[in-house]
């Protein structure tokens, strides 16, 4: 506990680490992270003797790199483990490669990857309340063990943590023998170690990812932007990356890093863009034809958003992704090789062609005033976006993402910056039942908004939060108050609070408004590599 | 009034404030001992002293008398949970330290080591959740340990159990017996009979001769209608009622009225059970209402229907009727209090630096007795050195 602050340095060393410079070339990595595991690990780990699992409870688990990256930093900062960060690197890739995740086993569970804040998670009760209390569900559900490895992570938490069992919500229970008998064996079923799933994606070819692509994606303060990613083959899933875009309201975007690709489709890239240094934690879909995922800055997690980058003939993204019957506007379409006519759904009239070149098309649009609500497709030549477009009658609901969330005071000298909170406002038509919130709802996409904050409920009001637990800016950013004890506060307390984040979206001359929940509590003081 | 299980939660697991100054403060403590010989300059003759444990390691001892500081034993290896345990001749204080491993025993009239155990041994770690007392005749230590075996590349979680200690084996002490007891034991007591109270899930005593054990009172595992009751979380790490020779275990309960779940028709209750350590004998209550949120309680040795308990607030409750006779505002966070024999002098204690000291009858605070270090968790023990 009192050592709080080394742990967090080291962690983000080692972070950093996995995002470094990549690996020696295949064939020479794998026989290298042998000889690693040999000369490092078997002071403490034995060999098995058996070929598929040759090394004890190293080869019955499989992870993502960060997870790998975990384990091996927990090895060297707690269990004695000396290790170059050379030969930690090549480790972890091996591993990974090895003993990773297929896509699918990722699916739903990107967003711890990705270090998405304020997803709210909810895995089944068992695991929930037995587990789920110091760190997220995603860290659990992107592993996969045989049984007795799901146990011995069981024995390892009651000596890692000796009172995890006196907690509240675990006091009131047999939580060591829940955690053993009941919810190990469930996860190895729930999360086996041999699935065909990894099995069939361990000896697929993998697609090489250099090529130009086309990127768009959000960064909150600047707004939506297109970019061409150059990426470059070094060697074997070590790329060099260039970025060269716009964002949307013409400032130019450059920049340029280096990414590592591991088992075959986890996108780790870290690059300068514009002076600020920024990572990509994508995955390639299984043809190598698209990466997905968020781009965040790396001092400021929390400042960050989804890209998307597709290769060959492909649109990425039309933004704005809405039009109003009867109105006329510029909307973009970015992509590749974007060669062709123009085709807009029935309802939209294609007034003008602003610019055009084949990676974006600026489009001067008119929805007719009785253009049929709903999702129209866009089509540049042979490539289609479908239901890209949105036509709407009117805004009728509006929704703040993310709905829960969490800032954390810090600064005024301090060891810990203050941790922010980013918001949009996303607009939905009511469909054709008239009636919003309802399944039929259609979505038009993000909108831009008004921002303002109110206190969450009566105690926040009487404590008046409002006026100490921070501020939220014309980009929707709250940015906490400073950390430490407030004298002018009710019993010196901190300047944490309990608030409503309120957007307001214009539609005409009609406005419509969205609410989301944000506490605004004290510092974390480790920050681990995966939450 | 609601309360949600996020709520409970924060209350319970409140974080550790931290401060230090060090001041002098005394009030008067009109009754005098009278037979007041000392030993090593120090009142004895049954003469009450307070004892906690301070953060980098420090035993102190406070003479109730003068509320003044007069003695304070530097306590070997890394802070644990500041648990002390009293031989019933009020001179031993049996620490436990070291990451909650080891055991020293003080003279509290010198700060001599008298006897220390080094729980751990070969590649087990063995951890004591403070659960700790001395035998009625002072020849046994009990601890509940918890070990797990460290191996080369996995660990392994090993049964609990209760180690009995002579502790007249002085230093270096190995434990003399063992009997297996249940997961998540924090609080102990010994008895008059020598049964050792074992304060987990449920209330068990343990024959520390045979290991033959028996339910006190069924909590967890109570034998009460699932869709009426909420199995109760017995959260109590700190032993004391040494002043009126009880072992107290509170806890938290939800009687639904209507529905399981339906809060808006729910009783949020304190239960205590009492164990007169003199007798055995055992009562329980469940009168108190959840929305003072308490560490530690306390009964008047005065009249035994009362009860005191301290965290935000200190609070005083009749455990017959659930009245709440008087609350008084805590200037910060308390997570342990402790009183005098007489009744009138109540110490609140833990959490940060300073012990406040109050009058039992109006609960106004008369004193405060600043320390070097934040107590943390620490056990706040009444000594009677005789
Ligand atoms: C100094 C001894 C030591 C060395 C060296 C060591 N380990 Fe470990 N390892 C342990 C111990 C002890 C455990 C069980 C406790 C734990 O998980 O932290 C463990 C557990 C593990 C686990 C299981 C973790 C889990 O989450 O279940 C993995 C995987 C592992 N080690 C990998 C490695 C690798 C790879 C190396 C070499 C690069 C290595 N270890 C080197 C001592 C060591
Ligand atoms: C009391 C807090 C707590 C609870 C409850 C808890 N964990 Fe953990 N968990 C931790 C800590 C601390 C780590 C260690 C992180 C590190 O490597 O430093 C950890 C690590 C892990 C890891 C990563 C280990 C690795 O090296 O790959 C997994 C997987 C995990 N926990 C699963 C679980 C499961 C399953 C449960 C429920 C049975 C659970 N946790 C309950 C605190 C907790």
């Amino acid at each position: 506990m009192n050592n709080n602050k080394t742990t967090r340095a080291l962690l983000g060393t080692g972070a950093l680490a996995l995002m470094g410079l990549a690996a020696a070339p295949a064939q020479a990595a794998d026989a290298d992270a042998e000889r690693i595991i040999r000369d490092r690990c078997l002071a403490c780990h034995t060999e098995t003797g058996e070929s598929a699992t040759p090394f004890s409870r190293i080869s019955e688990q499989r992870k993502t790199p960060e997870g790998w990256m975990m384990t091996i930093s927990r090895m060297q900062q707690q269990r004695g483990l000396v290790i170059s960060p050379d030969e930690k690197r090549t480790l972890v890739k091996y591993l990974s490669d090895t003993q990773g995740l297929a896509p699918s086993e990722t699916d739903g569970l990107r967003y711890l990857l990705e270090k998405k804040p304020n997803v709210v998670e909810s895995f089944d009760q068992l695991l929930q309340e037995t587990c789920v209390r110091c760190h997220s569900g995603a860290r659990i559900a992107l592993q996969r063990r045989t049984e007795d490895e799901w146990k011995h992570l069981v024995h390892f938490h009651m000596g890692q943590i000796p009172t995890a069992e006196l907690h509240a919500g675990a006091r009131d229970r047999a939580w060591f023998d829940i955690a053993l008998t009941n919810v190990a064996p469930k996860l190895a079923k729930d999360y086996p170690f041999n699935s065909d799933a990894w099995n069939s994606w361990k000896s697929a070819a993998k697609k090489d990812l250099d090529g130009s692509w086309a990127m768009t994606g959000y960064l909150p303060g600047k707004g939506n932007f297109d970019a061409t990613l150059r990426v470059t083959k070094q060697s074997a899933d070590d790329y060099a990356v260039a970025v060269e875009g716009t964002y949307a309201d013409g400032t130019p975007l450059t920049g340029e890093g280096r990414a590592v690709v591991y088992a075959g489709y986890e996108w780790r890239a870290s690059l300068t863009i514009d002076g600020v240094k920024v990572r990509q934690v994508l995955a390639a879909s299984a043809d190598g034809m698209a990466l997905e995922g968020r781009m965040f800055e790396r001092d400021d997690e929390i400042i960050g958003g989804s890209v998307k980058a597709v290769k060959g003939n492909a649109i990425a993204a039309v933004t704005p992704s809405y039009i109003k019957q009867g109105e006329r506007k510029v909307i973009t379409v970015s992509g590749n090789n974007l060669k062709g006519n123009v085709k807009l759904g029935s309802g939209l009239k294609l007034i003008s062609v602003v610019s055009r070149d084949s990676s974006r098309i600026q489009l001067l649009v008119e929805a007719s005033s009785n253009a049929r609500v709903g999702a129209k497709d866009v089509k540049v030549g042979r490539v289609s976006a479908n239901a890209a477009l949105a036509v709407y009658d009117k805004l009728d609901r509006v929704e703040i993402t993310p709905s829960e969330s969490i800032a954390r005071i810090g600064g005024a000298g301090g060891p810990i910056p203050k941790q922010k909170s980013a918001y949009r406002a996303v607009g939905y038509t009511a469909g054709a039942d008239g009636k919003p919130g309802t399944d039929d709802d259609l979505r038009l996409g993000y909108m831009p908004a008004a921002w303002s904050l109110k206190p969450f409920d009566e105690i926040a009001k009487h404590d008046n939060d409002i006026k100490y637990a921070g501020t939220i800016d014309r980009d929707g950013i709250f940015t906490p108050g400073d950390a430490g004890l407030n004298p002018e506060r009710k019993m010196s307390t901190n300047n944490v609070g309990n608030l409503t984040v309120v957007g307001t979206v214009q539609d005409g001359d009609s406005s419509v408004q969205g609410e989301a929940h944000l506490l605004v509590t004290v510092q974390k003081f480790v920050t681990p590599i995966i939450e | 009034m609601k309360l949600t299980n996020m709520f409970k939660r924060a209350a319970l697991a409140g974080a550790i404030g931290a401060s230090a100054l060090l001041a002098g403060c005394s009030t008067v403590n009109t009754e005098v001992a009278q037979t007041p010989d000392t030993i090593n300059g120090m009142k004895a003759g049954g003469h009450e002293y307070i004892l906690t444990v301070t953060r980098p390691n420090q035993l102190h001892i406070v003479d109730t008398e003068t509320n003044q500081l007069v003695r304070t034993c530097d306590v070997p290896g890394i802070f644990g949970n500041g648990g002390i345990a009293m031989s019933p001749d009020g001179r031993i204080a049996y620490v436990m330290t070291n990451k909650w491993e080891d055991v020293y025993g003080f003279d509290i009239t010198n700060c001599e080591i008298k006897f220390s155990a080094k729980q751990s041994y070969d590649n087990v770690t063995v951890k004591s959740f403070i659960s700790m007392a001395v035998s009625a005749d002072g020849k046994e230590l009990y601890t509940v340990q918890n070990p797990v075996r460290k191996l080369s590349d996995r660990f392994e979680t090993m049964a609990p159990r209760l180690a009995v200690f002579n502790t007249d084996d002085g230093l270096n002490a190995k434990p003399v017996r063992s009997f297996p007891v249940d997961r998540r034991i924090t609080k102990i007591g010994s008895m008059q009979n020598g049964e050792v109270i074992l304060g987990g899930g449920d209330l068990k005593a343990i024959n520390p001769k045979t290991g033959e054990m028996r339910m006190i009172k069924a909590l967890q595992n109570w034998d009460r209608a699932p869709d009426k009751w909420v199995p109760p979380d017995a959260f109590a790490m700190h032993t004391m009622g040494e002043h009126v020779g009880e072992f107290i275990m509170p806890y938290f309960t939800i009687r639904w009225n209507g529905a399981p779940g339906d809060e808006s028709q729910a009783d949020f209750l304190w239960g205590h059970v009492r164990i007169d350590t003199e007798t055995g004998k055992v009562e329980s209550f469940e009168t108190v209402p959840f929305e003072f949120i308490v560490f530690n309680w306390v009964t008047d040795p005065n009249d035994k229907d009362v009860l005191y308990g301290s965290f935000n607030q200190l609070s005083k409750h009749n455990l017959k009727t659930g009245e709440t006779m008087g609350v008084q505002a805590m200037d910060h966070t308390y997570y342990n209090i402790n009183m005098t024999g007489d009744g009138k002098t109540i110490y609140i204690g833990g959490t940060s630096s300073d012990i406040s000291v109050h009058d039992a009858a109006t609960l106004e605070k008369i004193g405060s007795i600043q320390l070097t270090g934040d107590m943390s968790t620490s056990d706040l023990r009444l000594a009677r050195l005789k």
